[in-house]
């Protein structure tokens, strides 16, 4: 017969991925010509932009560490990426090697990594899921598999919510996620904004239109809202870089060159 | 404890100098790239780097192959940024040719140099192997992501091809001109025909004209997007002919653009679903031993039928002398019997629009819708009669089958199915009672009739709050020389719709509504005034009053007292008069009837019986009462002048008993001369009817009396 047309898309390594974009610009190689054509494009319009990532990656082992201090053994990651240098589990596998990882991303390739990275690691999997609909997350089996939700969960969304454009309502994907955890909860938020280097981020969403993952910056006051029903933590919504430096010198000169609001809220 | 002799003072400064190189490193690569470590971790890291490389540049002899590590060590921890060697190479060039480690070293600038070429050299291959490895990750992730996205295919398109194989649901992929690309064996099956032969078809061939183009409209939705998926029970051409029934489930597939490029349509057979509610609902409605239609489905249509403009007939029969065959040849020869009976029927009336139906025991009925060519109803009599009139062969034995039929022809749109079956049943009745093969038409106009008589009833009390009922006077006729001798008064109705209302039916309505007491004093009042004044005029030759009485008014208890107290008031002599009692109603001795009869003729009222039977307590009541008069009943009037002698010479006995009571026999109701002969052969002194005068207005009356 022939093939009839509602097969879904094969992997194409022609198509630049945010994922893979992230991998090279955090100095990985886990990337294609492609991708770092498309970084070359976004180092052009953002030439801070492998600080950005580093910074935001830093950021994410930092809330990860606040979580496990605050003794949350669960962690729930969406749009992990492609698994790099300091991953979750890693970081909260070597706190305490009992802490349960469900990685989240829709991206093919992040995924089938990610699973090769996990083969010998019952207590991470993968979820190869689209983050805008929770309920494909939080009812998935191996979500259900690995995670309590009757115990506190770190809710992780580092250097995600950029790639959910406002018409599919972030409030209500985060609060989905909010309203499926328990009372103690956290949640970690890390995203694009254009309240510091307006025209940066103006030339990165121009590049990134075409991309299969075009970004929407978001205004200090709309990142705030995000995280209704928290207790947002000390020192707030800032740029990556000052939320819990580890010591004063790693702050870098211009902490508002990240680009990247930060924040962790705490389910009431 | 450092095993070192030089004391813990140089020991601790060392540890300094050490720790304030791996600080000014990790600053040095700080940012050119993301190591996974607090800051404090990474300066311990590097610190142990520096612990190697200075152990090495101290060390005698002389040996940089633990050194050669040093690049891999980077490289796993991810100081692989770009610029982080370049970094590496200047910090530690600088800080260990400038700040010697531990005294002065022979030839200390070309240890540095070798030791940083170890660091570089074995940095590089680490970073070539760990790109390599990375690209390796990449391609067997991008591998497996391929193989997965492959599996999904491979098994969807592989539990695709089983359900479509084997599915007993019917599938059509179709492109969007509507040709069949792919069916399945299924689909062949419902359309009785090959798979391979729908490849390539139109799927249009399949549907009905009538269906296509909703079909198409909805098929264009899909495209549009405007309808996601449509469900519906259909109909489909089966390739020999037949009609299979379907639920049609259709959507339509997409490429990865969106973009319409199939149609699916899955087709279930409900053929036999169908088959079986259509079953079902044939038990419902049918007749089990002969397959008709059953009394409540023959009724249901009659219904509709007589919502149609097309005229209808119908056709109840009743077979003669069914429970004979039925106790005579047992249970089985019956229902063998009612079986042919059916068909037979069904045979009569093939190409008429008719539905036969088996509506009791053996009783049939059959609705024919009229068409140009529908027989006239005594020619379907007929046909009917004939067709049942073949002798039928039940175990040798031949049987003869004939039945009486009775017949509604055309009854009006608006009658109830239950009175329309009523009617039939009752012109069966008397079609029967007849004798065997009999037929009779039920007169609707009998019904009609008794829609505008209660019609009229309803509006009688006002009509004679009007005045349009009035007092008419019909003469009565000597019939042995012609004379008027007498003059009934009659209560006429003028409708206006429906013309005059005959004295008759206006006088039943009166009695239906219990006005007949007022108005039969009404009249009564009249009547005398107009007697008196013609008694003035004719003075012995004016006529005698007749005055008809009700039941009602025959047993009112009023009855004499308002008859003297009239005649009193006008003056007329009690002998002018007849008062007419209602034979029935004093033999039942309804009310008073009885006493008033007695009464008035003992007081000299002249009185007379009307309703006569001529039966043998009427003649003993004639006797007794000393009635001088009595009208015959229409019954008896009908046999009078009827075409059989015999019945008139006995009605002939009965009017000579009456001559014998001194009784005079009157006859109302003559039409004709001969009426009138046959009337007064057997000696019946008195007649009345249209051969003589119609009730006419008391004006006319004198001038009547002064012509003959
Ligand atoms: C910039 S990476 C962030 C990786 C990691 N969270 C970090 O902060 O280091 C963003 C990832 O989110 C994924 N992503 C974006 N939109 C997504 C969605 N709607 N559902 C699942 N994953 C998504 C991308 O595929 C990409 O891998």
């Amino acid at each position: 017969m022939e093939r009839v047309a509602w097969v879904p898309d094969d992997v194409d390594e022609g198509l630049p991925s945010a994922a893979r974009l992230y991998d090279y610009l955090l100095g990985g190689g886990h990337n294609f010509a492609a991708d770092r054509e498309l970084a070359a494009k976004f180092l052009k319009a953002q030439p801070n932009a492998r600080n950005i990532a580093r910074e935001n990656r830093a950021f994410l082992r930092r809330s990860v560490l606040f979580m496990i201090e605050s003794g949350v053994r669960q962690f729930l990651d969406l749009g992990s990426g492609i698994p790099t240098v300091g991953n979750v589990h890693e970081i909260a596998q070597k706190a305490d090697p009992d802490a349960h990882v469900v990685y989240v991303d829709y991206e093919e390739v992040a995924v089938a990594h990610s699973k090769l990275l996990l083969e010998n690691n019952d207590r991470a999997t993968i979820v190869q899921a689209d983050l805008t609909v929770p309920e494909s997350i939080l009812e998935h089996p191996d979500t259900r598999a690995l995670l309590d939700f009757d115990r506190p969960i770190g809710v992780l969304t580092a250097g995600v919510f950029h790639f959910v454009s406002p018409a599919k309502e972030p409030k209500r994907i985060v609060a989905a996620y909010r309203d499926a955890v328990a009372p103690g909860s956290y949640l970690a938020i890390s995203q694009f904004t254009a309240d510091f280097m307006p025209e940066e981020m103006a030339g990165i969403v121009e590049v990134m239109k075409n991309s299969r993952d075009p970004m929407f910056p978001r205004s200090y006051d709309e990142i705030l809202d995000l995280f209704e029903g928290c207790d947002v933590v000390e020192p707030g919504v800032v740029a990556t870089p000052l939320w819990r430096p580890e010591s004063v010198t790693a702050a870098s000169d211009e902490p508002t060159r990240a680009g990247i609001y930060a924040g962790v809220g705490r389910k009431r | 404890m450092t095993p070192s002799g030089e004391g813990q003072q140089p020991h601790d400064a060392r540890r300094q100098r050490r720790l304030a190189l791996a600080r000014a490193w990790a600053a040095a690569v700080a940012d050119t790239t993301y190591v996974p470590m607090s800051p404090r971790e990474i300066e311990e890291y590097l610190l142990a780097l520096v612990d190697r490389i200075g152990d090495a540049l101290s060390a005698e002899p002389f040996d940089p192959e633990p050194v050669a590590e040093i690049g891999t060590l980077l490289v796993r921890a991810h100081f692989s940024g770009p610029e982080t060697l370049e970094r590496t190479l200047d910090v530690l060039g600088r800080t260990l040719l400038f700040n010697p480690e531990t005294g002065p070293v022979d030839r200390l600038a070309e240890r540095v140099v070798t030791v940083l070429g170890a660091v570089a050299s074995g940095y590089a291959t680490a970073m070539r192997q760990d790109a390599f490895d990375q690209q390796e990750e990449i391609k067997r992730a991008l591998l497996n992501a391929k193989n997965d996205v492959e599996r999904v295919l491979k098994v969807s398109e592989a539990r695709f091809r089983q359900v479509f194989a084997t599915s007993a649901v019917g599938i059509a992929i179709t492109d969007l001109t509507g040709r069949c690309v792919e069916a399945n064996a299924a689909l062949a099956e419902i359309l009785a025909t090959e798979s391979s032969s729908l490849v390539g078809r139109q799927f249009d061939e399949l549907l009905y004209a009538t269906d296509t183009d909703g079909l198409h409209a909805i098929y264009r939705d899909l495209v549009d997007g405007v309808l996601d998926t449509y469900r519906e029970r259909g109909r489909l051409r089966r390739d020999d002919g037949e009609t299979a029934w379907v639920y049609l489930a259709v959507s339509v597939l997409r490429d990865a653009d969106g973009n319409p490029t199939h149609h699916v349509t899955m087709v279930e057979d409900i053929t036999e679903l169908h088959l079986l509610a259509d079953q079902l609902s044939h038990q419902a409605l049918h007749d089990a031993l002969t397959g008709l239609a059953n009394r409540q489905y023959f009724a249901s249509r009659l219904e509709s039928a007589l919502g149609s403009p097309a005229p209808i007939t119908l056709y109840h029969l009743g077979l003669d002398a069914f429970s004979v065959v039925n106790h005579g040849l047992g249970h089985d020869v019956g229902d063998r019997l009612l079986k042919i009976v059916a068909r037979r029927l069904e045979a009569a009336v093939q190409g008429e629009r008719a539905l036969v139906a088996r509506i009791s025991g053996d009783e049939f009925a059959v609705l024919v819708q009229h068409s140009p060519t529908t027989p006239s109803v005594l020619d379907m009599i007929r046909i009917l009669q004939d067709e049942l009139a073949e002798p039928v062969y039940l175990d040798d034995q031949g049987v003869a089958v004939s039945a009486g039929i009775g017949v509604v022809d055309q009854p009006p749109a608006g009658i109830e199915i239950a009175d329309l079956l009523r009617a039939a049943n009752s012109a069966l009745r008397r079609a029967k009672a007849n004798g065997k093969r009999q037929w009779s038409i039920y007169e609707q106009r009998e019904d009609e009739a008794e829609r505008v008589r209660s019609r009229l009833a309803a509006v009688l009390p006002g009509a004679w709050e009007s005045g349009e009922i009035s007092v008419a006077y019909q003469p009565m006729v000597r019939l042995t020389d012609g004379r008027i001798v007498g003059v009934e008064a009659v209560i006429t109705w003028e409708h206006a719709e429906h013309g005059v209302v005959s004295p008759r039916d206006c006088m039943r309505l009166a009695e239906d509504t219990g006005l007949s007491l007022p108005i039969g004093l009404w009249a009564l009042e009249a009547a005398c005034g107009r007697a008196r004044e013609w008694q003035d005029l004719f003075g012995d030759g004016a006529p005698t009053l007749w005055l008809r009485l009700t039941p009602l008014q025959s047993g009112d208890a009023d009855l004499v007292g308002a008859v003297r107290q009239t005649l009193a008031d006008t003056g007329l002599g009690p002998s002018a008069v007849r008062i007419a009692l209602d034979t029935g109603a004093v033999l039942a001795e309804l009310g008073d009837a009885a006493d008033n009869l007695r009464v008035l003729a003992d007081t000299g009222v002249g009185t007379a019986l009307h309703e006569f039977g001529g039966a043998h307590q009427e003649l003993g009541l004639l006797v007794e009462s000393k009635t001088q008069a009595l009208l015959l009943s229409p019954a008896v009037v009908r046999e009078i002048v009827g075409n059989t002698p015999a019945l008139r010479r006995a009605l002939g006995e009965m009017v000579s008993v009456a001559h014998l009571a001194e009784g005079v026999v009157a006859a109302a109701g003559i039409d004709t001369a001969e009426q009138a002969d046959r009337c007064r052969s057997i000696g019946v002194d008195l007649a009345q009817g249209a051969h003589f005068a119609p009730p006419l207005p008391p004006e006319q009356i004198p001038a009547l009396l002064n012509g003959v």
